[in-house]
């Protein structure tokens, strides 16, 4: 129905689109207004229909008890009463809520020390900076299964101790505490590249005069570091940080390859549990509900990074 | 600041920086490493030592299993994978491309507000809203078709496309698709055949933003195309192959590496491509 508003309203709308050639009456503007709508129409039609009505359906799905077979109920806000009462839904909130922070932090402090390592243009820093960013180009559930292979009973790393005498294998995957740290070590092992490549770009604009001046006046590399060239970059820094958040909320295809959100649930993120658990255990309202809740939840810290950006424009404009 | 305070100084960075360097050296590279060398070993000869090379024990014999697996086949997830990719790339340009051009040459404030709808979609987390899409593509006839799947991955590359491409057709001067309007070309024609042509570093951020996003998805084609369909992609392949034999290494090592291999040497071939459209989907997307 959206699309239908969407498009009458365009074929109402007087056509003033650039270019105009210098002549044309009223039909002449007529076909233009056409030509255009033919234009943005298809796309506008296929995101309405798969992005938007989806959220529709979703929110819809979310107030009944559906289960994906039978007649749909109507219940009200029951699935998001439930949402915040399940101590499934509460933990996997604290999980990726701690997932997204630490891992955030990692990321951006990681990112910020090897970019001011590598800043520089030379050949062997821009080597240097493609090997710290290479995971990012490789499907997150694919690194899981490697890191999983790495640090599982059997894994490389465990069999090695073995070989040097330890008779315990070291749980990194299967101890509830050092499972939560093994996944953040994958986030940050395969994300901070990403914000290295972000940050050099940052520094490679701070003036050199800047840097000269600060070097007259004796401040040390350190120094320099802190007092000067971190709070230039400030503004992209915090971008960094909060599209990282963002990321780092939706984790899911490391879950599923690393951890398969065990044990026990102690690494099980909220993507994790709508897809792997509500929506596969058939509780499609309650699964929507969650699904819900999580866009919201993204949409909130997105428009952070909009605002953020805008702010960032601004003060570069003035 | 004499100069006995600065030399030490001078040498005392150096050593942080070998360190530092070091350490990024080793830790980034023995992921890579294991999987190379681990690839090629017996069960034994892993568990044993996943760090040595046993020059006699080394074997193609995996590899080769793993290609010619019946069950699960990432070689056969190649193919589906690059239709999926070629497809999904074409018909984004298709549609986001002269969208982006009415939106970015029009001064209506309705026009804008339609920009703004787009952009609202980067806002939606693909794990949640795919549970939906099913049931929109199960009610227009699509669900579980390749159809339905290239149909949801168009749309979900649409709104950071189109966002990139207005902003980089403003920087196109006007007066090139006047003169193209006085020469008698339509906004068809202007577009593909004069202002298409001068997009192409716009383009390429694109095509290389979706494709890399396209080849990684993991979440629509598990969702949106069940095991039935026989149609895998490379990370379904994985999922369906590992998830069953995760225990033996011979099985994971191999299929990891054929599922690697090719974005690897896509991303030593194309790097500063991949690196800055990466860079710049994300923080203007």
């Amino acid at each position: 129905m959206v699309e239908l508003a969407e498009l009458s309203d365009r074929r109402t709308a007087p056509a003033a689109d650039t270019p105009r050639p210098a002549v044309g009456g009223r039909s002449a503007r007529l076909r233009t207004a056409a030509v255009s709508l033919g234009m943005v129409g298809p796309a506008v039609a296929l995101y309405t229909v798969l992005t938007v009505v989806p959220v529709g359906v979703a929110i819809y799905l979310s107030l009944t008890d559906w289960n994906g077979f039978s007649t749909a109920v109507f219940v009200g806000f029951d699935n998001y009463r439930h949402l915040f009462a399940d101590p499934a839904s509460t933990r996997s909130w604290y999980v990726t809520a701690v997932i997204a922070v630490v891992g955030t932090v990692g990321m951006v402090g990681g990112g910020l020390a090897y970019a001011l390592l590598l800043k520089g243009r030379s050949r062997t820093n821009a080597f240097f900076r493609a090997l710290a960013y290479y995971p990012h180009v490789i499907s997150a559930l694919i690194l899981g299964y490697l890191w999983a292979a790495i640090l599982g009973t059997n894994g490389a790393v465990n069999s090695t101790l073995h070989r040097f005498g330890l008779s315990e294998p070291i749980g990194f995957l299967f101890d509830e505490k050092l499972a939560l740290v093994s996944v953040i070590w994958v986030i940050v092992w395969a994300g901070f590249g990403f914000n290295v490549v972000l940050f050099v770009a940052a520094l490679q604009t701070v003036p050199a005069e800047l840097l000269e001046a600060a070097a007259i006046d004796g401040a040390s590399t350190w120094q320099t570091n802190r007092r000067v060239v971190v709070p230039m970059i400030a503004p992209v820094v915090t971008v960094a940080t909060v599209l990282n958040l963002v990321g780092l909320v939706r984790a899911y295809d490391l879950i599923v390859s690393l951890t398969g959100g065990g044990p026990a649930g102690s690494t099980q993120t909220f993507s994790y549990l709508i897809l792997a658990r509500s929506f596969a255990g058939t509780k499609v309202g309650y699964a929507t509900a969650q699904a819900v809740f999580l866009m919201v939840v993204s949409a909130a810290l997105a428009l952070l990074v909009t605002a953020l950006r805008n702010r960032q424009d601004q003060a570069a404009a003035g | 600041m004499g100069k006995a305070e600065s030399a030490p100084r001078r040498r005392s960075v150096p050593v942080v920086k070998v360190v530092m360097l070091a350490l990024l050296t080793v830790v980034m590279s023995v992921p890579v490493y294991l999987l190379l060398v681990n690839s090629f070993k017996p069960q034994q000869a892993i568990a044993d030592n996943p760090f040595g090379i046993p020059l006699g024990e080394l074997t193609l014999r995996y590899l080769s299993d793993a290609v010619h697996s019946p069950q699960y086949n990432v070689i056969g997830g190649y193919g589906f994978t690059i239709f999926l990719v070629v497809v999904v790339d074409v018909l984004c340009i298709a549609l986001a491309g002269p969208a982006a051009y009415v939106i970015a040459r029009s001064l209506r404030r309705r026009t804008q507000l339609l920009l703004l709808y787009f952009l609202a979609g980067t806002f939606i987390p693909g794990a949640a809203v795919v549970i939906p899409v099913i049931y929109v593509l199960r009610a227009v006839g699509l669900a579980n078709t390749v159809t339905g799947l290239v149909a949801h991955d168009v749309a979900s590359t649409l709104p950071v496309s189109i966002f990139l491409f207005v902003g980089f057709i403003r920087t196109i001067p006007v007066d090139i698709d006047h003169a193209a309007a006085i020469d008698g070309a339509g906004r068809y024609r202007t577009f593909w055949r004069i202002v298409f042509p001068l997009m192409r570093p716009a383009v390429v951020t694109v095509l290389i933003l979706n494709s890399i996003g396209i080849w990684n998805d993991f979440v629509s084609p598990q969702i949106l195309l069940s095991p039935g369909s026989g149609h895998y992609t490379v990370t379904t392949a994985i999922y369906a192959g590992i998830s069953q034999y995760s225990t033996d290494l011979t099985k994971v090592f191999p299929n990891l590496l054929l599922a690697v291999a090719p974005v690897i040497v896509f991303f030593i071939y194309m790097q500063r491509h991949i690196v800055s459209g990466l860079t710049v989907g994300a923080v203007k997307g």
